[in-house]
């Protein structure tokens, strides 16, 4: 195997750009590379890399004279990327620059995202968001609908209240006539944005009403109003540490660029 | 020491991505079988089963930031930061979703992006890496140029290597799927696992949604499919399913779509290679395809005027989508509309049975969005677009559209639209999985209307009272089902709600296919019940219009004309008991505006004459199927 044919197959493979990117990060922001420096050190611990690497490739081990190959490589990009960087090739490359800033995101990203939040953090996240994960008010209740007609609803409202039986009012409408301890947002669902709100104020246990769905208009008898909790934290884990994971993130991302930013001063001249 | 901190540094990092990809368990700690399945389904579930996020080739290179968490969270009903900046939230959450990300190439378009410029030796790519880092122009052109490229199987080779994807591929599928599993809350959510299957030679569309009913643990031991390039035969993805089930002991099933740019390949008469298609093939087909997917933002794949002339609706949809494939590289010709089109299709099924005694084409209906946005909106005042590169602003409505070349196709030809309405027993993955094997589902083109249909010999005059709906599945067969006889003419039941927070409805069709003696296909569309039948009268087979409330000016309709609610129970009193027949239903309401006329309001968008300001949004059951008995 020709090492330029190597280099060709390697170069091909996605993985290798993000270890050779990762690298060329690692070198700049760890202060890895001295570009001043003129001596260049392999590791025991590269050198790993690199046969890891090609096993992964080849399923196999290198020969010593490939394991050379690649060690040869590895001199070769240190060699050219630090007399590049002096020569001041990566300054005035709009590219260079655009991927220097998307690696440095990507970093502060991936902490931010694999980090384990314990439970303190999350409770204490359940404590300041309480609202987010309240269950919803659940309602039981029986409901006619008598068309759309708010007059027509009162005069039937009436009826009921005298002991009308009220199926005989009834229009036909396929929504449950009746449903027990049903969330408020199935509610809404089923009859439209606003309705079981509209129903958690009416008097319980008598018809009441005119209530308006989308449909048109209702009489309902509440029976039962249970209102929202907030759970414990065991039982909404997974959505806490869903929702502290996404803000942290973005908090963190936001935090890491405002320290560096902060190692600068800005002077801005507007015409 | 400055080398062993870069190398602990990086393994660090490497560790904790592994880490990330091992998080799995549903969101609130239950499984399908903790949750209550009710009797019969008592309520339909929303969802979408077609979006695409970042890790699609083209979604990425048109611009898109939003990847599948982003995307879970927002058919959650959260809010999220579309890809051009606006804030966007679903007013109402959807119950379910597939991400059904491109496996050709996935994640490859954002790896090309991401990649040291030095490394890349092809001068394709070279340029595609410079042209999309110039902005989102670049990327637009970028896509353009890959659909085509693909349509033509003429990618550049990096990208055609299959081994050589491979270990890309395995890293997106599998944190994918821990994404999923994180959102997916049974009882509450499905979230699903899937992909996009992209097949289209010569840039006809024979692409499938592929979903499946499993969770992370089955699905990552296969990798999302692809066909590469060029004529690979579809039965080859049936035998990467076949593969996946007895490896895995999971299920999965396809979901063909736009078969209205498939110039014809997409409903064939015959089979592989030309001959007539064969009953063992036409199994297969049926068995792996129980779906299709007949509306969504690439036009509308119902019917066409070309092959039903005697219908004044089905000119929904068609606009730009009818002239040509999906890459535009060919014209469509007349002779291939019949096999673009699912109303023919389901005609055509009857014709195949007839000579083989399989109906390749018995499929149930859905719409979806094929969003590439990672936003599953499907209506018409919260269109994001068909791609990032078309969020709403004043320019898209207008604009050429870009697939493939740029001829004939215009931004405001795209639908709004597309979900899938399903009648499950619950809300979990193998509830709502089951019920699409069953084909209890339909499709609407954004609005949420609750659609029944019910076959049966036995409906009385009470079969819309009271609780009704247990009775019906007691005595007859619903959506998706088959009724055998005869025992006199068939009765039946449908019911339409309009959406809650929508448009009234204008009308309930029953569209009827069926195969006479001499096998002659035959269409009749029947208007079975109407708003206000007091003053709008049948003449033959037309009614009176519903009328038009909407106002250009404002964007806005209102419910003064239509109805809440339409349902009937309705004999075929043209039934011949020895012919094999297909019924399903079509729900009209009455017209709205279209998102064209809320970019004109929100961005002062100019439109180009000829532009379609209003429609008659519409919901399409999957049809009841008739068989003479013996």
């Amino acid at each position: 195997m020709m090492l330029i044919e190597l280099a060709k197959r390697l170069v091909r493979e996605p993985l290798v750009h993000f270890l050779a990117a990762g690298a060329l990060i690692f070198a700049v922001w760890g202060g890895g590379s001295d570009v001043a420096d003129r001596t260049i050190t392999v590791t025991e611990a590269q050198v790993g890399g690199l046969t890891g690497q090609w096993e992964q490739q080849w399923h196999r081990q290198p020969t010593p004279a490939e394991v050379d190959g690649l060690i040869r490589d590895l001199i070769k990009d240190e060699v050219y990327y630090r007399e590049a960087v002096r020569m001041g090739l990566d300054k005035d490359d709009i590219i260079i620059r655009r991927r220097m800033r998307s690696k440095m995101e990507f970093l502060v990203a991936a902490q931010a995202e694999n980090e384990v939040p314990g439970d303190a953090a999350l409770q204490s996240w359940l404590d300041t968001h309480r609202r987010d994960y309240a269950t919803a008010p659940a309602l039981s209740f029986d409901q006619i609908y008598v068309g759309s007609d708010p007059e027509h609803a009162r005069l039937a409202l009436a009826q009921l209240n005298k002991g009308v039986d009220p199926a005989t009012l009834a229009q036909t409408l396929s929504v449950p006539s009746k449903l027990d301890d049903a969330p408020s947002g199935d509610i809404d669902r089923q009859f439209g944005d606003g309705f079981a709100k509209a129903l958690a104020a009416l008097p319980p246990g008598r018809w009441a009403g005119p209530v308006t769905s989308g449909f048109g208009q209702h009489l309902v008898r509440l029976r039962k109003l249970t209102p929202g909790a907030v759970p414990p934290l065991a039982s909404v884990r997974k959505a806490v540490e869903n929702d502290w994971r996404e803000a942290n993130r973005v908090a963190r991302e936001n935090a890491a660029y405002q320290a560096l930013l902060d190692g600068y001063t800005i002077r801005i001249a507007k015409p | 020491m400055k080398l062993p901190m870069k190398t602990s540094l990086g393994l660090s990092i490497a560790l904790l991505a592994l880490a990330a990809c091992q998080r799995t368990g549903s969101m609130n700690g239950k499984t399908d079988a903790d949750v209550k399945l009710t009797a019969y389904p008592e309520r339909v579930y929303w969802g979408d089963t077609h979006l695409h996020t970042s890790n699609s080739v083209d979604a990425f290179a048109f611009g898109a930031k939003l990847g599948p968490e982003d995307a879970l969270r927002f058919a959650r009903g959260e809010e999220v930061t579309a890809t051009g900046g606006l804030k966007a939230k679903l007013d109402r959450p959807l119950d379910f979703l597939v991400i059904a990300d491109h496996s050709g190439g996935l994640g490859a378009t954002q790896a090309l992006y991401d990649a040291p410029r030095l490394f890349i030796r092809d001068p394709t790519l070279l340029r595609w890496h410079d042209t999309m880092h110039e902005g989102p122009q670049g990327r637009l052109k970028v896509t353009a140029e890959l659909i085509d490229l693909a349509g033509r199987n003429a990618l550049p080779e990096a990208l055609r290597d299959v081994e050589a994807q491979k270990k890309r591929t395995t890293k997106i599928w599998t944190t994918h799927s821990s994404i999923v599993e994180r959102y997916n809350e049974p009882g509450k959510f499905s979230a699903f696992i899937g992909f996009e299957y992209t097949l289209m030679p010569r840039g006809d569309n024979l692409h499938r949604v592929v979903m499946f009913r499993d969770g992370k643990e089955r699905t990552d031991k296969v990798l999302p499919y692809d066909p590469g390039q060029g004529d690979t035969p579809v039965s080859q993805l049936w035998d990467y399913m076949d593969a996946y089930t007895k490896a895995t002991g999971g299920q999965v099933l396809a979901i063909p779509h736009n078969s209205n740019v498939s110039n014809g390949l997409m409903f064939e008469m015959v089979g592989p290679g030309g001959g007539p298609m064969t009953a063992a093939y036409a199994r297969r087909r049926a068995a792996h395809e129980p779906l299709v997917e007949a509306t969504q933002i690439k036009g509308d794949s119902e019917a066409h005027p070309f092959l039903s002339p005697n219908d004044e609706f089905a000119d929904f949809g068609k606009a730009g989508w009818d002239i040509g494939n999906l890459t535009m590289q060919r014209k469509s010709t007349p002779d291939m509309q019949a096999g673009n089109y699912v109303r023919e299709a389901l005609k055509r099924g009857l014709a195949i049975e007839a000579r083989t005694g399989v109906n390749p084409y018995k499929f149930g209906l859905i719409g979806s969005t094929d969003s590439h946005t990672g936003l599953a909106t499907g209506d018409e005042n919260n269109f994001f677009g068909k791609h990032s590169g078309v969020e709403p602003g004043p320019a898209r409505a207008s604009a050429p559209q870009n697939l493939g070349n740029t001829q004939g196709r215009f931004g405001w030809q795209y639908l709004a639209g597309g979900y899938a309405g399903v009648w499950a027993r619950g809300n979990s993955r193998s509830a709502i999985f089951d019920a699409m094997l069953r084909k209890e589902t339909y499709a609407t083109t954004g609005p949420r209307m609750t659609v029944r249909f019910f076959g049966g010999w036995d409906f009385g005059k009470d079969a819309l009272k009271g609780d009704w709906v247990k009775a019906a599945y007691a005595a007859g067969v619903p959506m998706g089902g088959d009724l055998t006889g005869p025992k006199g003419a068939p009765k039946f039941i449908v019911s339409a709600l309009k959406d809650p927070i929508g448009a009234n409805l204008d009308r309930v069709q029953i569209v009827k296919g069926w195969i006479d003696a001499g096998g002659k296909l035959h269409e009749k569309i029947f208007n079975v019940v109407w708003s206000s039948p007091e003053t709008r009268k049948a003449i033959g087979d037309r009614l009176t219009p519903v009328g038009d409330t909407v106002d250009i000016a404002t964007a806005s309709y209102r419910n003064t004309i239509g109805a809440p609610q339409l349902a009937t129970v309705w004999t075929d009193s043209e039934f011949n008991p020895a012919q094999k027949a297909f019924y399903y239903v079509r729900v009209l309401e009455i017209p709205t505006p279209r998102w064209v006329l809320f970019d004109v309001l929100r961005y002062k968008a100019k439109l180009l004459p000829g532009t379609r300001l209003k429609d008659q949004e519409r919901a399409y059951s999957s049809p009841i199927w008739y068989h003479p008995k013996g």
